[in-house]
Parts: C-alpha cells; sequence; structure tokens
C-alpha cells in the first residue's frame, strides 16, 4: 500500500466563498494523500465539497467568490497554494491536468481537436509544430480513436459525446502529468458509451502511470475504478480507505447510507428501497456537533455537542473515520 | 410515513420583488441615479400641475440676459426665460419618452411572445415578415411619412417612434419565448390543458420582465434623444418647447457667442440620460432572476 | 363535480397501436422538408389501470418523445393512442381538455419544471382552478392535503421554488400531477437529476401512489435500476423502436434482446467486477440515418448476416403467455 511516496499531499484545506448569506465553507480542513500509481475517488452528493477540492488540486477555484482560507497542497514537493498566480500556467496541464464533466464546453468550439491538442503540447513540451501532431495523433490512438490522423482535423462538435471525451482524456494525458483531476468524466454519458470510456480509463491508467483523482457522485464508478476512496459530507471528509473494504464494510453511517440507496438490479425488488432520511443541511447553516446527525440512525447525544475528528480506525486496517459511533 | 414533513430552509418569507428591492438598495450607485431621476420626475410632475415653469412661452425679460435671480439661466433670443422653459421641457421629455417606452415595449412584449410562441407557424412567419419591412424604412423617412399620414398631428413623432421600438423588443421576446416555451413548466401548464393565451400571460410573459424592463428603459432614454433630433429636424414637436426645439433655437445664438440656450438643453438632457441608464443598469442586475432565484 | 369523459370502462387504461412521431427536417432557402427523425416509430403497448411500464433507453432512443406523444403533448405522426377507449390522437385540442385531467406529467429537471415566480401554493392550486375541482374553499384544503402525500409541510405554501432543494421540488412537481387524481401519469427520469439518497426517497413516493392510488405510470428512464423497483413491465427502447417488452421480473432475470444484455451489463456495479462484462462497439447511430435492417447491428455481438438487411419485429418468446416480445432475428 504504502510503497510508492504520495505525489500529492493536501493538508487542512479549506476553502471559503463569499455568499449574500455570508461566508461559507465549501471545504473544510480537508487532508489526504495520493501516491504515484493510485486512482483515488473523492465521492459525495452534490454540495459536499468533492468539486471544490478537486478544482482547488489546479488552484482552479475562482477567486472571488472563492478564497483559500488555509491548509496546502504539495504537489511533487512544491506547495500550489504558496505559488505565484503567474507560476500556475506551467503547471496546470503539465503537472496536473483537468477533465470537466461536459468535454463540449471544456472544448473550443471554433479549433480543431488537433489544433487544441497540438497547442497544449507546444506550450508545456516545446514540441515543435509537426512534432506535436504527431504526438497528438499517438495520443488519440492510445486511447483508441479510430483513424486519429483524420480525427484531428475534426471540430469538437463533429464528434460524439464518447469521442469528445477520449479526446479529452488523450488531451490530459499528452503531457504525462504527475496527477489528473477527472470532475464526473462519464457523468453525461450513456451507460454503454460509460462502460466503453471507463474501461479505457483502466487502461490508461496502468500504462501512463498517472495519479488519478475522481470526482465523482456514482459508487459504481468508484467501485470499477478507483483503488481508493474518500466519502465527503458537508464540505468534509467521513471516511477514507481502500475501495474494496470501505464497500465491504462501511464504517460511518453516512457511507452505509449512501451504499445501501444506491439504486441497483436486484434479484427481486424490494417493497421499500433503503433511504438516508432528510436532506444535506443548508452550508450556511451547519449543526454544531456532528454534520451528519440529524440524519443519523447512530446518533448519540455527543454526536451534536462535538465533531468527530477523521481517525484511523487501527487493526491494521487502513481505513479511517470520522464518527463517535461507527459500525 | 408521509407524515413526516421533511425540514425546510429558514424561512424567508419575502417574495421575488422584495428582494429585488433589496438587492437595489445595496446598490450605491443605482440609488444615486435612481435620486437623480426622481428629482427629473418632480421637475416634471409640478409642471404637470401647475406649480412652475407656467410662463415658458411669456416674453419675460429682453434679448439674451445673462443668468441673474430673476432669470436664473438667462433669456433667449426673444426675452423668453430658458430656466423655465428647460424645466417645461422636462415634463415633454417624460410626457415622450414614457408613452413610447410603454407603448413600444407593451406591443413588442405582445407580439414577441406570440411569436415566439408560435415559432414557425404562419402567424411567426408574417409577424417576421413585417418586422423586416418596418426595419427596412430609414427612420427619419418613416417618421416624416407618419407625419404626413397623420396630417401632422402631434403625436405624430410619437407614433413614428413606437411603430418602430417595438421591433428590437419583439425580437428579444420572441427568442426568449422560444427558449421558455420549450422549459418544463411551460410543458406542465400545457399537461393541465390551460389555453395558450394564459400560458404565455402566466408562465412565460412574466419570465421575460428583465428583458422588458431593459427594453423599457432603452426605449424611454431612445425616445428623448430622438424626440431631440427630430425636433431639431422639424419633425418632432409641434407645440410647446422641448430640449429638442431649444437646441434648434440656439443654433442661432451659439454662432453670436451666447452659448446658455445650448447648454441649458443639452445638459439636462445628458444628465437624465445618463442618470436614467446607471438606474437601469442597477435594476436589471437586481431583477436578474438568476441573482434573485 | 365536472364529469369526466366517459370511458369504455373495460379492457386496458391505454392501448398504443403503431405508433410514430416523425420530426421533420428543414433545410435550404424554402423551409422545405428534406428529411423525417424517426423519434417514435412503430411501438405499440398496453397498459393496465394501476400498473407501471418502465421505458428504458440510452439518450435519443425516443423514449421522452413516446412519453410526450401519449400525453398529445407531442403530435402523433401516425398510429392510434386508445385512452379508456378512445384514440386521443384523433382528437382535437378542444376535445382533448377534459382528458387532461385523467392523465399528467411529471419532470426530470426539478428546477425548470416549477414555474420560479410561482408560489408552491400557486402552482398547486393553478389545475385545480382550471378544471373547476372542488369550491374555491374546498381547494385550499385540497392544496394542503396534496402536499402532505408527498411529504412537504402545508407551511411551505407561501414558498417560492428557489428556497427548495431538488428532492423536496420534485415532490412539488408530483404534487402538481397528483392535483387533477389523474388514471396516469407519465414520469420523464423523474430522479435522474437527484442525489441517490434522495432518488430512493422519491422512488418509494412513487410506489406508494401506486399501491395507494392505484395510478398506472409510464415511467421513463436511462437506468435499468431505478426503473425496476417501480415497474412491473419494462421496454427497452433503441432508435425509436422497443426492441423488448415485457413483465419486468422476466426482462431483468431472463433479458433476451443483445442490446438489453449489454444495457444490463453496462450499469456500474457497486459489488461487482466490470472484468465480466462484454463492451459494446461504437455508440447510437444518429436518428437521421439509422442503418438498415436491425438498428443494432452494427454494435451488436451477435449479428447475423439477415440483421442487416431486415428489421426484425416483435414477436413472443417463450410462448404467448409469458407475455415477454422480443425483436430480434436470434429467437
Amino acid at each position: 500500500m504504502a510503497a510508492a511516496p504520495p505525489v500529492l499531499r493536501v493538508r487542512n484545506l479549506t476553502v471559503e466563498f463569499a455568499t449574500d448569506a455570508g461566508i461559507v465553507r465549501a471545504v473544510d480542513d480537508v487532508s489526504f494523500d495520493v501516491a504515484g500509481d493510485e486512482t483515488v475517488a473523492l465521492v459525495g452528493e452534490s454540495g459536499c465539497g468533492k468539486t471544490v477540492t478537486g478544482l482547488s488540486l489546479l488552484r482552479l477555484v475562482p477567486e472571488p467568490p472563492g478564497r483559500y482560507a488555509g491548509g496546502s497542497i504539495e504537489l511533487a514537493g512544491r506547495d500550489l497554494l504558496a505559488l505565484p498566480g503567474e507560476a500556475l500556467p506551467a503547471i496546470r496541464g503539465r503537472d496536473v491536468a483537468m477533465i470537466f464533466q461536459e468535454p463540449m464546453t471544456a472544448l473550443n468550439p471554433v479549433f480543431t481537436i488537433g489544433t487544441q491538442m497540438a497547442d497544449v503540447l507546444r506550450q508545456h513540451r516545446g514540441l515543435s509544430r509537426s512534432k506535436a501532431r504527431a504526438e497528438a495523433a499517438a495520443m488519440l490512438a492510445a486511447v483508441n480513436i479510430p483513424d486519429p490522423d483524420r480525427r484531428l482535423d475534426d471540430y469538437p462538435h463533429q464528434l460524439s459525446g464518447g469521442m469528445r471525451q477520449r479526446v479529452m482524456i488523450a488531451m490530459a494525458l499528452s503531457c504525462r502529468p504527475r496527477l489528473l483531476v477527472a470532475d464526473e468524466p462519464t457523468t453525461a454519458l450513456d451507460v454503454t458509451t460509460q462502460a466503453q470510456v471507463l474501461a479505457e480509463f483502466r487502461r490508461l491508467q496502468q500504462e501512463f502511470r498517472t495519479a488519478v483523482i475522481l470526482v465523482t457522485h456514482d459508487l459504481g464508478v468508484v467501485a470499477e475504478t478507483c483503488t481508493r476512496a474518500i466519502v465527503m459530507y458537508c464540505g468534509s471528509i467521513v471516511e477514507s480507505g481502500p475501495t474494496a473494504e470501505l464497500f465491504r464494510h462501511p464504517r460511518h453511517p453516512y457511507t452505509r447510507g449512501l451504499l445501501e440507496s444506491v439504486p441497483r438490479v436486484r434479484a427481486e425488488r424490494l417493497p421499500e428501497l433503503p433511504v438516508i432520511p432528510g436532506r444535506v443541511p443548508d452550508p450556511g447553516r451547519l449543526p454544531a456537533g456532528c454534520r451528519f446527525a440529524d440524519r443519523c440512525s447512530r446518533v448519540q447525544s455527543r454526536c451534536r455537542d462535538a465533531r468527530p475528528p477523521l481517525q484511523p480506525v487501527g487493526a491494521g486496517v487502513p481505513v479511517s473515520v470520522a464518527c463517535f459511533n461507527p459500525w | 410515513m408521509n407524515a413526516t414533513a421533511l425540514p425546510l430552509p429558514a424561512p424567508r418569507r419575502d417574495s421575488l420583488g422584495a428582494r429585488a428591492v433589496r438587492q437595489f438598495r445595496r446598490d450605491r450607485t443605482g440609488m444615486v441615479a435612481l435620486a437623480v431621476v426622481l428629482g427629473y420626475l418632480a421637475a416634471a410632475a409640478g409642471v404637470w400641475f401647475g406649480w412652475w415653469a407656467t410662463d415658458w412661452g411669456a416674453l419675460t425679460g429682453t434679448k439674451w440676459e445673462p443668468a441673474s435671480a430673476a432669470h436664473w439661466f438667462g433669456t433667449n433670443i426673444i426675452g423668453q426665460d430658458i430656466f423655465a422653459r428647460a424645466i417645461y421641457s422636462t415634463s415633454v421629455a417624460f410626457e415622450v419618452g414614457l408613452v413610447v417606452a410603454l407603448a413600444a415595449t407593451a406591443l413588442g412584449a405582445a407580439l414577441g411572445a406570440a411569436a415566439g410562441y408560435f415559432a414557425g407557424s404562419w402567424l411567426d412567419e408574417v409577424l417576421l415578415w413585417f418586422m423586416g419591412v418596418l426595419e427596412a424604412i430609414p427612420f427619419y423617412l418613416f417618421v416624416a411619412a407618419v407625419a404626413f399620414a397623420l396630417q401632422d398631428s402631434p403625436w405624430a413623432m410619437q407614433v413614428g417612434m413606437i411603430a418602430t421600438f417595438w421591433i428590437g423588443t419583439a425580437r428579444l421576446v420572441r427568442g426568449e419565448v422560444m427558449k421558455l416555451r420549450g422549459i418544463e413548466y411551460v410543458e406542465a401548464a400545457r399537461a393541465i390543458g390551460l389555453p395558450s393565451p394564459v400560458i404565455i400571460a402566466r408562465h412565460v410573459l412574466p419570465n421575460t420582465t428583465h428583458i422588458l424592463l431593459v427594453q423599457a428603459s432603452i426605449a424611454f432614454v431612445g425616445a428623448i434623444k430622438t424626440e431631440v433630433i427630430l425636433s431639431f429636424l422639424g419633425i418632432g414637436i409641434r407645440d410647446g418647447v422641448s430640449w429638442g426645439l431649444m437646441i434648434e433655437e440656439s443654433t442661432k445664438e451659439v454662432l453670436a457667442g451666447f452659448y446658455n440656450n445650448f447648454l441649458a438643453a443639452s445638459l439636462l438632457m445628458f444628465g437624465l440620460v445618463m442618470a436614467f441608464n446607471t438606474f437601469a443598469d442597477a435594476l436589471q442586475d437586481a431583477l436578474d432572476p438568476r441573482k434573485v432565484g | 363535480m365536472v364529469t369526466l369523459p366517459p370511458g369504455a370502462g373495460t379492457g386496458p387504461l391505454l392501448d398504443v397501436r403503431g405508433l410514430r412521431t416523425y420530426f421533420p427536417v428543414r433545410g435550404g432557402l424554402l423551409h422545405r422538408v428534406v428529411a423525417q427523425v424517426r423519434a417514435v416509430d412503430d411501438v405499440s403497448f398496453t397498459l393496465d389501470q394501476g400498473t407501471t411500464l418502465g421505458l428504458v433507453g440510452e439518450s435519443g432512443c425516443g423514449k421522452s418523445t413516446l412519453g410526450r406523444t401519449v400525453l398529445r403533448l407531442r403530435p402523433a405522426t401516425a398510429g392510434q393512442i386508445l385512452f379508456d377507449g378512445t384514440d386521443l390522437a384523433r382528437l382535437s385540442p378542444r376535445e382533448l381538455e377534459p382528458w387532461r385531467r385523467r392523465m399528467q406529467l411529471v419532470f426530470q429537471d426539478p428546477y425548470a419544471s416549477l414555474s420560479p415566480r410561482r408560489t408552491v401554493g400557486q402552482t398547486l392550486r393553478e389545475p385545480l382552478d382550471h378544471h373547476g375541482i372542488g369550491t374555491p374553499t374546498s381547494r385550499r384544503d385540497r392544496v394542503a392535503e396534496l402536499l402532505d402525500v408527498v411529504g412537504l409541510s402545508p407551511a411551505v405554501l407561501d414558498r417560492y421554488p428557489h428556497e427548495f432543494s431538488g428532492g423536496q421540488r420534485q415532490r412539488v412537481g408530483i404534487a402538481r400531477a397528483l392535483a387533477v387524481d389523474p388514471d396516469l401519469i407519465v414520469a420523464d427520469e423523474p430522479v435522474s437529476a437527484l442525489d441517490v439518497s434522495v432518488q430512493s426517497q422519491v422512488l418509494n413516493l412513487i410506489r406508494r401512489l401506486q399501491v395507494e392510488r392505484g395510478i398506472a405510470f409510464l415511467f421513463i428512464s436511462h437506468d435499468l435500476a431505478v426503473v425496476q423497483h417501480v415497474s412491473d413491465q419494462v421496454g427497452v427502447m433503441y432508435l425509436g423502436r422497443l426492441v423488448e417488452l415485457g413483465p419486468a421480473r422476466r426482462v431483468y432475470s431472463t433479458p433476451r434482446h443483445p442490446y438489453t444484455q449489454a444495457l444490463l451489463a453496462a450499469v456500474p456495479r457497486v459489488e461487482g467486477s466490470p472484468a465480466d462484462r462484454v463492451l459494446l462497439q461504437g455508440e447510437v447511430p444518429s436518428p437521421l440515418r439509422p442503418p438498415p435492417g436491425c438498428a443494432f447491428h452494427a454494435r451488436c455481438p451477435r449479428v447475423m448476416e439477415v440483421c442487416r438487411h431486415e428489421a426484425p419485429v416483435l414477436k413472443d418468446v417463450d410462448g404467448p403467455g409469458a407475455g415477454h416480445r422480443v425483436a430480434c432475428h436470434l429467437y
């Protein structure tokens, strides 16, 4: 497990947003490491802070209204939050790359994909025009796009959704980044296309040995692609550990509830689906103690008074959980 | 199990309008602009009630008197009080601006909504064709033609402006309505069985108010500026006085080195247009449904 | 009370026969029709009172268009929509109006399905007022009751949609559909915009409405797992056509069409491993240029020569009694 040294060390990351309702903490004191050969999931429901955490890793949170209120993000030994703004463009794309949910809006519609891919390669790897084009074609071939030389001259709208997302992956990997952040990369795709793109993703991760952070709400995708998972709720990590262990034995009541309520094809349909009662609290008015307390079936009185810290469960199990009364 | 009502967000019982007002009041520039516009409106209201500027036509002095306690802005070439004329013109500007803005926006909203909701139908085609034809006619020629057709009615200028100003609004509303008619709450209204006019009035047009307000304010400012040009050309205000007529008068005076008439009219117009534009910008921000909703 | 349109009373609530919805594609200077998109192409099914048909398929398969055509929110190009014995496809808009009381629609996007400038109370009252249901005073109670049914407090009457979460808005949307006490609700991806923990809450609500109120549902979703929980029958659509239709239990336990099998296998599973998955090649073709023969043949792992030329029709497998029908040359 601890073989490869961490590529990414996030410590006490706190991101705040100025809103009409006052200052809202989207990410609250989040710490985690990612090793060089890992695929780590940041998983949770909308508003849990997973996307803001993902954007922070490229320092892409818009400032203002956003603000990095504390902590550090060390990528290959350098603290991104301490760097001057001018240094960021050289890092984005080269050391850390990102893939977004909607490839159509992430690609510029007026340039061919060949031009866009070559631009990245020329800027970050200093390749000549013809070398960059050849490399772009090779990358398209690597993500299994048929007839890559011809595809280079296509405009984004001429490709299907699945193809566009493959192009995004090819573009992101073309500079051999140490870390790839993928924000819901398959959510906009149909299931059969999603299965193809995920298979591609797994293969490429092996091939390129890039550390991957997959931001997603889909636990099925996590189970099939990620070695480790970090479950977030209301801006904080509630549980983290190897995916297999986490899914086999979820310790935090939220993780457990989430897993149980995932719709799945069952042998027999149930009279009633398991639910997590209530709803996610407003970010402006979080409860004083554990933020899950109001929805929790195992709540105790101390859960309402203090916030449980994220602690290893011990006994040789590489899982951490933020709960006073875990399963 | 259905009895367990879900927890709700904190009670904030104010309407969308109240939120917009609160938003607007935070905008300092917008508030200053609103105060200036209200100042102008007060000046105009005084004229309508006959409180002041009643002697705008009277010869109360001699030719080209400088500013004095009796004549704050001096007198014009025939000895009329420029201040009284400028204030009276303010009321004329508001009359023209309000009439044109309200009528052109209402017309544009109604026809634009009809065209957009029934986009692709013969009604839409006819309306689009009609808009294209009207836009193809040079504006000043069009107003002159309207004036001729209306046999020099004092409303010829307003009719001419209304007949052209609605087109921009209609095009914008048409586009927005085409977007809205496919949105799910409009489809829900159709699924309920509501007739189209009710759907347009209740579910579609209220969601275009941000466009209508902006267009109305553009029409208001546009009408005031156009009045000046049309009056200057002699096809504008027929009876009475306006900023445009004052500037037209002043052409003879400026050559002689007397600027009072020209400055009074153009600066007052500039102040109103400027303040109104700023106010409209702030209003648009406050009413933006993405910020309110 | 308003008299409801008469129904034959016997037979299925909804009997759709050979329904086609084509969209013309116009081009050129004269806006001439240059092509037809066959969004719904020769679809037939029946739906009994109080039962649910789950319609599954990927984006562009025509499932949403089918749902809206059944409600006559889109014009049908051909075919019959027999609702309680009356062919809705042949009614004029005026004749259709009383039928709107008997069928309603629930939408996917809880943020677009409620008018942002109307309170929840106004939204729920509108169908009652329009159809003259109850007296003006009893309508107030009715609105409160509707909110209670969907699990919201009647105190929210004066609130605007932006004050609610996605799941709560979806409940309001369901309450609006229930207001007229319909026999049929077409639910178009009603939970796909919601978070998983909220999805199950809404699915349980829909299930309860089926049981307690005897409402028939046409439940449209891209997610087979979601459909299973609420459906008695399941239909799988591909490029405008039904490729498989049958009792939910049969379709899930023994899917016959290669597309249904692939669809079931493609869902990422929390407990499963992806290794045993058969990946489909390519993506859904454009409905503007559907391939000849079976529309699925270019992606089908079990394609045969006949599939390239001849479009298969729905036919019974496992005997006519099973009600399991598949459009595939394999059977």
